[in-house]
């Protein structure tokens, strides 16, 4: 299996699951339909095309940074008009990055990852008006399972954030429940899924949005170091004969 | 050539005092070799290096070393002796070495000890100089960049549109991949008695950044020799990464 990461950063992000009338919500972390409809916009999919190869893919996110959430009192006039556009409230993540993956086949995932270097239609995080700060690909597809790309991803929160953890656990003694990162998957099948979301996409096409519920399984991860010297070195072996005089822990 | 890299327990109060002065740490890293490791310029020699991970507390010793080393008196003061799992992992280092080739991109980091020698102005050219630690980051990064070549790499530049002051190429002191961080002025006492105009005084800086290969022979020297001063007190020693 072949797994794309992506890195959704940005000012503003809103990703909902829910949003009915004049209550627009976001969901803490990334959408399977928001992200899948980023892709489909990439490849240049119309609302109405297909959609059952992507939405068969794995999908994980990973929390570096979980952000702030910001609450817009939406009161919009119609430009031509100047008609007054229902009052709304609007919610955003504000300064929130987030580590996304999908994993599935290799030629699929190929496919994405060309159309994500040069997108039919242009990325958006979640909302229109939400533009990415990054670019969203985070190097070429890798092999192996969404679920340990996810972890051994390169922790992608911003400086400042680093520093206010640091600071924090400066404070209040060293808590290192602080730098742990959260992980939201899909969960296979089999499993009792911890949650559900009503957010696998079926059809994006305007008259008639289409949405399946969705299982997932929670989990945290240490954050991975930012340095790490020994990815891909092979630990030398221990001489056979003295392994019991050089353990440190016999008895 | 080996790595090992020593995960330590900052909740112990021996920890924290090997954390506290770059002396003893140094003397604890000698004393995880039976014998005393060899001081020919020509050999390659032991180094070592703490990495903090920022926001967990957590801190990892990584010492390269052309002997393997055994950590048991560090892990049972200092790590988790109780543990099933060996306290510390020593990696095979020549193989990883042999396999890096000319051009070559990879992500570095490097905590240096970046000085200079200064002469009083107006005195003679015979007067004796005195060793002084570059202090902004423009020096210490300038440091790093004369000393690119023999070293075998060279720092990417970065692209243009990524730079503070676009297409300005030179003073911005934005054109490279690098960061300096962690800048640290050490004092520390080698002995009880001794007083405080004798305490050791060096200021460690830390590099993170991205780097080609231009020569992997010199590059072999340079992480197994290390660069530049104060090798002993945890400077010196450059290691590499996958870049991402």
């Amino acid at each position: 299996m072949t797994v794309l990461l992506l890195r959704l950063a940005g000012p503003l992000q809103s990703w909902g699951a829910a949003a009915r009338f004049a209550r627009r919500g976001t969901e803490n972390a990334p959408t399977k339909s928001g992200v899948l409809g980023l892709l489909a916009a990439a490849q240049g999919r119309p609302r109405d095309a297909d959609l059952s190869d992507l939405a068969a893919l794995r999908f994980g996110v990973r929390i570096d940074q979980p952000g702030q959430r910001l609450r817009d009192f939406h009161t919009a006039h119609h430009a031509d008009s100047g008609k007054s556009m229902p009052v709304s409230e609007r919610f955003y993540l504000a300064d929130a990055v987030f580590v996304a993956g999908v994993e599935g086949d290799t030629e699929l995932i190929e496919h994405l990852h060309q159309a994500l270097g040069a997108p039919c239609f242009l990325p958006y995080l979640g909302r229109r008006s939400c533009p990415p700060s990054h670019p969203i690909l985070m190097g070429d597809p890798l092999n192996g399972s969404l679920e340990d790309a996810l972890r051994n991803a390169q922790w992608q929160a911003s400086t400042w954030y680093l520093d206010q953890l640091e600071r924090a656990a400066g404070t209040n003694g060293a808590s290192t429940d602080t730098a742990s990162l959260d992980l939201l998957l899909d969960c296979p099948p089999a499993q009792t899924p911890h949650l559900s979301l009503r957010d696998t996409p079926v059809s994006y096409d305007p008259r008639h949005r289409q949405y399946e519920l969705r299982g997932l399984l929670t989990d945290r991860t240490a954050p991975p170091p930012r340095h790490d010297p020994t990815v891909g070195l092979r630990p030398a072996n221990l001489p056979t004969s003295d392994t019991a005089e050089r353990s440190p822990r016999t008895p | 050539m080996y790595l090992t890299r020593f995960p330590v327990n900052t909740a112990r109060t021996e920890a924290r005092r090997l954390l506290g002065s770059p002396h003893f740490l140094h003397g604890a890293v000698n004393m995880a070799f039976p014998a005393a490791p060899p001081r020919d310029d020509q050999a390659p020699r032991v180094l070592w290096r703490v990495d903090h991970h920022s926001g967990s507390g957590r801190a990892d010793l990584f010492i390269v070393s052309p002997v393997r080393p055994d950590l048991t008196h560090l892990s049972e003061k200092a790590g988790w002796p109780t543990l099933e799992e060996p306290g510390w992992t020593t990696f095979a280092y020549d193989e990883f070495l042999e396999t890096l080739t000319t051009g070559d991109a990879w992500s570095f980091r490097l905590a240096a000890n970046p000085i200079h020698h200064v002469r009083k102005s107006g005195t003679s050219k015979d007067s004796p100089t005195k060793r002084t630690a570059h202090v902004t980051r423009r020096h210490q990064v300038g440091w790093l960049l004369q000393r690119q070549q023999q070293a075998g790499f060279e720092v990417l530049r970065k692209p243009a549109d990524r730079q503070l002051i676009p297409g300005h190429d030179d003073g911005a002191g934005d054109e490279h991949e690098v960061i300096v961080h962690d800048r640290l002025p050490l004092q520390f006492r080698k002995r009880e008695e001794a007083g405080s105009r004798n305490d050791v005084r060096l200021v460690r800086v830390t590099f993170d950044g991205r780097l080609r290969i231009t020569d992997a022979n010199a590059l072999r020297r340079t992480l197994t020799h290390g660069l530049g001063k104060a090798k002993a007190y945890g400077c010196g020693l450059m290691t590499l990464a996958p870049v991402r």
